[in-house]
């Protein structure tokens, strides 16, 4: 069976309700106010579209120093470590203190970033931005 | 949901006079979009003109706010002006037109909600007691369309979509370009949550309901 069909046979008072709607007629000036914004549209300046093809040697060049950052960094965290390991080199006690809130200050960082992101969701979805 | 001649939709049978009408609009749009394309601004006044109808009453069962779907409607006709190059002709015009009118009240609806009570808030309709019947008829029908409105959010626009395109579950699941299946679902939820705040409307089929909440009434005496 149709599925249009089905829904037809078993149609209760509800589907009755609502499938019959008042017909609204648009207002007599709705056509002219249409009309007159897509004018205004059609008379502003054509949006300059993103330059994706000029943006690319630049996007690719951020890429790729990002990932020879990341990869500079994993390879100075595991010589340090691998150092660490075999020379075991003594931190002075003043240093080891100075470093022990790196981690928090991280953190800090971290959670005002997700923060940052969150008001600027919030802001886009407000219509702000 | 079709363009009438004069602009507004037209609702009813689809015979044979419907489906030749349908084509020539199909024509006619696509003449309209091409003039467009080539730089006639005037051309959308066609367009517009056809759709308006179809347009503000789909914005109307989105919001029930006159005033409002109006400018809804107004903005999907400036984001279709926008956009008039993106229709790729893979599917009719009005498809196309409808897909991208949904989206437009969508996202106006979330940037500037609509107030709804929820739907175990929405009024019982006066019943039997009431001495009008056309009256009492209207209540039902009015408690209903707020109930509708009271809806999850994944459950409201399919319904309001289903009844737009008059109970088509094809022509509704391509408006909100979801799958048939998806829309089926969600639909049949919707309908089913309706019933529930409904009961004696959902059990009754094919009579007027005044009789069967008088019968109800009297059931309970």
């Amino acid at each position: 069976m149709n599925p249009k069909t089905e829904h037809k046979t078993s149609r209760d008072a509800i589907d009755r309700i609502l499938a019959v709607e008042e017909e609204l007629i648009p207002s007599s000036g709705f056509l002219a106010e249409t009309m007159e914004r897509v004018r205004e549209e059609a008379a502003m300046p054509r949006r300059i579209p993103f330059p994706w093809l000029r943006a690319l040697p630049g996007i690719v060049l951020a890429v790729a120093v990002l990932c020879w950052s990341g990869f500079e960094l994993m390879r100075a965290v595991l010589t340090a470590a691998q150092e660490r390991a075999s020379v075991q080199v003594q931190l002075s006690a003043a240093t080891a203190r100075a470093m022990e809130p790196a981690g928090w200050v991280a953190l800090a960082l971290f959670v005002s970033m997700l923060s940052w992101l969150f008001a600027r969701r919030l802001a886009g979805r407000s219509g702000l931005l | 949901m079709q363009p009438g001649p004069g602009g507004s939709g037209l609702t009813g049978s689809r015979g044979a006079l419907f489906e030749m009408h349908a084509a020539i609009s199909a024509e006619e749009d696509l003449a309209h979009v091409e003039r467009v394309l080539a730089g006639e601004v005037q051309a959308f006044e066609g367009i517009v003109r056809r759709w308006q109808g179809p347009l503000v009453n789909m914005a109307w069962r989105y919001c029930r706010d006159r005033d409002r779907a109006e400018e809804m409607a107004q903005e999907a006709f400036v984001c279709a002006w926008r956009g008039l190059a993106s229709w790729r002709r893979e599917s009719s015009f009005s498809t196309w037109l409808f897909a991208l009118a949904a989206n437009v009240f969508r996202s106006e609806l979330q940037r500037f909600p609509v107030v709804n009570v929820p739907l175990e808030e929405v009024a019982e309709p006066a019943g039997p007691t009431t001495q009008h019947e056309g009256l009492a008829e209207k209540q039902i029908q009015e408690a209903v369309r707020r109930a509708v409105m009271a809806l999850p959010t994944r459950y409201r626009e399919p319904v309001v979509l289903y009844y737009f395109h008059e109970m088509d579950v094809a022509a509704a699941s391509r408006t909100m370009g979801l799958p048939e299946g998806t829309m089926r679902a969600r639909l049949a939820r919707g309908r089913e949550l309706l019933r529930k705040r409904f009961p004696h409307l959902s059990r009754e089929s094919g009579t007027a309901v005044i009789p069967v909440l008088r019968a109800e009434k009297e059931a309970l005496r």
